[in-house]
């Protein structure tokens, strides 16, 4: 890598090698001695381009929220139609066809599931990335191969190891079920993370008599909380939007009522709508999803941005 | 909604009553004509008047032994017919037996709400088991899954003691709920299949209903010249378009063929009567009288067009008027017709496919298998149908459920689809590979897609379906069976 | 005292991984295990399994077009998508970060409007795959109504009344796919980047920059050798994406159970599985194509880090 860099940083002007631009213009870098004017077609094509992925990715976002204030026959009809009157009874349906509830038993069981997952995956990131001892490897990459098993793969066994432990339907149980599935990525990102942290505050207070259990949780882990609040996000997001899990484990088995999940419910509104025609409310329900993960992410965006830099395979 | 239909639209194969296997609704036929239309008025009859009399060695009142005590426990397919009738069905069940319990659970991802604890061997105790997502009967009839429902069917009637069970119910129902000799799912929703149309815009504009395939082609000439697009069907899902060719080869070939396709024979594909059908679809295509794009579109979005008037014909089952409930403009005045007659035909023109459908099983593990059986009865009673007609504006397998009242408030598509049925007169059609080959109805289904997309023709579209018999025949993991030879 | 240390150490160890370990195995790595025991069963899926039957299933597995078609889309995405979403990550990152005008104190900074574009790019992470999917459906529509049509049509690529068929295309099926996986994951990788891109000392951008270097010569000779550990993670992660895909398949794709047409020009390894699983009482099967799934996916991962591997730059 080093000698990456003497090739690549200083004494290189113009190599003939380059490899083409994003356009397959050649750069010429005897007139572009400075940085803005090499860059003007790319400038305005970049922009341009960025501008038009951002209208894909708004236009249907926007799609969704209008959708929720239009009526049947105005969803009917051409895509691009606006609602006539903005009236808030489509939301109020959804609330009341459970997105409530569905929005209460979601928040309940991610404040336990996603602080467990930050606690345990923390903990087990730390050991394996600061102490050696036998095994580190291997129980490393037992955790790290699991980013690899696709979800689906397992459901019915998991049904019956949560079933054996009589947590079918339980906020317990989903919220086990939820940590164990993010101790892979969070491991592996935090793992990178505590291997970039510096070392001598945490000798410092060994020497000054702490545990390695206090050291770790007054000394290392509010250094990591880059690195926490960014991975904490991530899992914030995937448990939130989890469908495959909570489809199979929330399911009512005695006849109590089910504890839907909030995606999980969306699609049973949607199905729902399929056959009742409502899809008003079916729109209205998908923004109350959208909302509060939308919300939770821009105001920790830039921490998120932060606490990601270490996390990359070692 | 054309734009939105996920999986709304996938679990749309919802009543996809397909995995009936079609019943020849053979037999008595003209008495059960009369059933399924404005019955007799003699439905007053209700659930907890029966066997007043009797309480002998086997409780007409109670003829499985069902206790009070054990809760029941109930899953519903929560589809186009919504739950409420299973609800009501409920109530009657809990009048008949004070102080059991009831849990009641409906949803459309039957199989994975259902699979683990099949697995598990903690079923409900009774299930509708529909929808996109069903948990197919030929699967868990092989892992010895499902109740036998014979000993209902010779359980006395909830309205007349002195009959059974099987005298109460529109003849086909039995053999459609059958797995070899014995039934095993109760296919409870009556459906009729055929082409459907605006009423009003065809007298609008003067179109005859054609009865030959030649006029179906000449009254297709006549839509498309006026910018409508003649026909229009469910492409991504393509079972739906299956269902009118595989009538016409019925039509055309007769009992004869139906038994070589059903019973996977050699060459069975082979036949005159599938040639003949397979070019008069193509023709659709080859003349270009499909709604362009319909070949991608989903059931709601080819629905919701042909609503609006962007096409003039459309494949499907009589549950068709609820789902379009609220995409229905006023004074659309839909109805049905039958399949068209090709030359040579061996059954009249006004046969029709029509099915029991929305199949209903106990598992053979349910804890309380009896209060299955029971609810079940319930159902099967005239009350129980009418129950049905009210809670979800269709009609039940139920004989003489339908007072004059409720006939009276059929929606015009009922009407219609009520009409075509008993036009039919006991010539009815009846697909049984469906329900016994899953594998082999998906692989027609493709072939299908590719014909209706033109990548194929229709001599490939033969040799494929003839293949796909082939390895199903010869797939040993694949248990056989038998298409009865007494239908028709 | 020397050996009470090591002893308080190991406690130390096992104390903190004990809850995390105990709750992955039993939830995780446990019904794995199962999922392969079964891959050597003939098992329906409603039922316990019946027998026994070794390595069958595996090798029946290799006699299936349809599992080696559905291998071979898979392997198909799987060169595709994560490079594309790389590629276009990597430049959105770029040019979030370093892309724009030289600032007036002489800063490397990026183009304007550029916190916009970061957090509108990342939007498609915090929609339910369910919402995903009915917005898919619907611009995909394959009549004239549809979104991408009513562009197509309008910009004179077609008449309405022959609609492109997008998911019902043979040949764009995989395609159409692949773009919503873009859509979908560019933004994440967005963040990823930037966050590494951010790292880099702005010194690097400043030497090159007086050495003359153009824009785009900085971007492939510093800034993307100093991301390499990024891309590596980017690439495993996307891999396994990959492999799965199987919400959008399974409900966008023509078909019945689980879609895959048309005419299994859509299908994947995840729908195969899942309908052999659920819909053809192949359970014992679709195990064992999972097994082999998961093989697939960890020799990929293997073979990339193993491949891409280099010596790390400390800065």
């Amino acid at each position: 890598m080093a000698a990456d860099m003497t090739q690549s940083t200083p004494g290189t002007p113009g190599s003939a090698d380059t490899p083409g631009s994003a356009k397959g213009k050649r750069p010429r870098p005897e007139r572009s001695r400075r940085f803005g004017e090499s860059g003007a077609t790319l400038n305005v094509f970049g922009t341009g381009f960025m501008a038009i992925w951002a209208i894909m990715i708004l236009g249907p976002v926007l799609w969704v929220v209008l959708g929720a204030f239009k009526n049947a026959s105005e969803l009917n009809g051409s895509a691009w139609s606006w609602p006539h009157h903005w009236s808030f009874g489509a939301f109020s349906r959804a609330w009341h066809t459970g997105i409530s509830t569905y929005l209460k038993d979601t928040v309940i069981v991610l404040v336990f599931s996603v602080s467990l997952t930050m606690l345990l995956g923390a903990m087990a990131a730390y050991v394996l990335a600061r102490f050696e001892f036998r095994g580190n490897r291997f129980i490393y990459y037992l955790f790290v191969s699991g980013v690899m098993l696709p979800v689906y793969l397992a459901l019915v066994p998991l049904f019956f190891q949560v079933s054996k432990l009589h947590m079918l339907n339980t906020y317990q149980g989903l919220i086990l079920v939820y940590v164990a599935f993010s101790m892979p990525f969070t491991v592996f990102f935090l793992h990178a993370f505590f291997r970039t942290l510096p070392s001598a505050v945490y000798e410092a207070a060994l020497i000054d008599g702490a545990s390695h259990t206090r050291a770790f949780f007054q000394v290392m882990l509010p250094m990591a909380k880059p690195g926490l609040i960014s991975v904490g996000i991530f899992n914030i997001l995937g448990q939130w939007n989890q469908y495959l899990l909570p489809v199979v484990l929330m399911q009512s088995q005695h006849g109590e009522p089910p504890h839907y999940m909030l995606s999980q419910g969306l699609v049973s509104l949607m199905v729902a709508q399929g056959y009742s025609g409502d899809f008003p409310a079916l729109f209205a329900g998908m923004t109350i999803a959208m909302l509060p993960v939308m919300a939770v992410y821009l105001s920790f965006q830039r921490q998120v941005q932060a606490g990601l830099t270490a996390g990359t395979l070692k | 909604m054309s734009e939105h239909g996920l999986p709304a639209d996938v679990s749309r194969r919802q009543m996809l009553v397909r995995s009936a296997a079609i019943a020849a609704m053979v037999g008595p036929g003209s008495a059960l004509a009369a059933g399924c239309a404005a019955g007799s008025g003699s439905s007053k009859s209700n659930t907890n008047n029966s066997g007043s009399t009797a309480a002998n060695a086997s409780d007409p009142k109670n003829p499985f032994g069902v206790k009070a005590s054990n809760p029941l426990d109930v899953y519903v397919f929560k589809g186009g017919y919504g739950d409420n009738y299973a609800k009501a069905f409920e109530a009657m069940y809990t009048k008949d037996f004070p102080g059991a319990s009831v849990s009641h659970h409906s949803g459309q991802n039957l199989t994975g709400d259902l699979q683990p604890r099949f697995n598990a061997g903690t079923p409900p105790d009774v299930i509708d088991d529909s929808g996109a997502q069903q948990l197919k009967l030929d699967v868990l009839h092989g892992s010895g899954q499902l109740t036998n429902l014979d000993q209902l069917l010779n359980a006395p009637s909830i309205d007349d003691p002195s009959k059974k069970v099987r005298d109460t119910l529109l003849a086909g129902t039995i053999e459609q709920g059958q797995l070899g000799a014995n039934m095993f799912s109760l296919n409870y929703v009556f459906t009729v299949f055929g082409l459907w149309y605006s009423a009003s815009t065809f007298k609008k504009n003067n179109w005859q209903v054609p009865t030959t395939w030649d006029d179906f082609m000449t009254l297709c000439a006549t839509i498309k010249a006026t910018g409508m697009a003649p026909f229009a069907h469910q492409g991504k899902y393509p079972y739906y378009m299956l269902v009118p060719l595989m009538d016409m080869v019925a039509k055309n070939g007769g009992p004869d063929v139906q038994t070589a396709i059903d019973n996977l024979e050699p060459n069975a594909w082979k036949a005159d009567a599938v040639v003949n059908s397979v070019n008069a679809i193509y023709e659709l295509v080859d003349k270009g009288y499909m709604l362009p794009g319909t070949e991608g579109l989903t059931h709601i979005q080819s629905q919701t067009l042909w609503n609006q008037g962007k096409a003039a014909v459309i494949p499907c089952g009589s549950w068709l008027e609820n789902e379009q409930l609220t995409a229905t403009p006023p004074g659309f005045d839909m109805a049905v017709f039958a399949m068209p007659s090709l030359a040579g035909d061996k059954m009249p023109q006004t046969a029709v496919r029509a099915e029991a459908g929305e199949p209903f099983i106990v598992p053979s593990k349910a804890k309380n298998q009896a209060g299955g059986l029971e609810f079940l009865r319930i159902m099967c009673s005239k009350a129980g149908g009418a129950s049905f007609a009210q809670n979800a504006n269709s009609l039940s397998v139920v004989k003489d459920a339908i007072t004059p009242e409720i006939s009276a408030k059929l929606l015009p598509g009922t009407k219609s689809s009520n009409d075509l049925y008993q036009a039919a007169n006991g010539q009815y059609i009846a697909w049984y590979y469906l329900n016994w080959y899953s594998q082999f109805e998906k692989d027609l289904e493709d072939a299908m897609s590719q014909l209706m997309a033109n990548k194929i023709k229709p001599a490939d579209f033969i040799n494929r379906a003839q293949s796909a018999a082939d390895k199903c025949a010869a797939d040993s993991s694949v248990q056989k069976f038998k298409r009865p030879t007494s239908t028709s | 005292m020397r050996l009470r240390k090591k002893t308080r150490e190991r406690l130390f160890i096992a104390s903190f991984l004990a809850g995390p370990l105990l709750v992955y195995l039993v939830f995780v790595i446990w019904p794995y295990i199962e999922t392969f025991g079964y891959s050597l069963t003939e098992w329906s899926g409603v039922a316990p399994p019946t027998k026994v039957v070794g390595l069958k299933n595996y090798v029946d597995l290799f006699h299936d077009s349809i599992f080696l078609k559905a291998l071979t889309h898979n392997m198909i995405i799987l060169i595709v998508f994560p490079t594309v979403t790389i590629a276009l990550a990597m430049f959105f990152a770029f040019m979030l970060n370093v892309g724009g005008r030289r600032g007036g104190l002489g800063g490397v900074k990026g183009i304007p409007g550029s916190a916009f574009f970061r957090i509108v790019f990342f939007f498609p992470q915090v929609l339910s795959v369910a919402i995903i999917v009915i917005l898919f459906q619907s611009a995909y529509e394959s009549n004239s109504v549809g979104l991408f049509n009513a562009i197509v049509i309008k910009l004179g690529l077609t008449d309405a009344n022959h609609p492109w068929e997008f998911l019902n295309s043979p040949t764009f099926v995989l395609w159409c796919i692949m773009f919503i996986l873009v859509w979908q994951w560019v933004g994440f990788y967005l963040v990823l980047f930037s966050a590494a891109m951010q790292q880099i000392p702005r010194d690097y951008y400043e030497a090159a920059l007086l050495d003359g270097a153009g824009r785009t010569q900085t971007y492939f000779k510093v800034t993307m050798p100093l991301l390499w550990d990024s891309v590596q993670t980017a690439w495993v992660y996307l891999a396994v994406a990959a492999m799965d895909a199987f919400a959008l398949v399974a409900t966008l794709t023509p078909g019945s159970s689980f879609g895959g047409g048309p005419d299994e020009h859509g299908e994947v390894l995840s729908t195969y599985l899942m309908r052999n699983f659920q819909v053809l009482g192949k359970a014992g099967y679709a195990c064992a194509m999972g097994v082999v799934i998961f093989f697939i996916t960890l020799i990929l991962s293997l073979v990339v880090l193993r491949a891409t591997r280099r010596e790390r730059l400390e800065y």
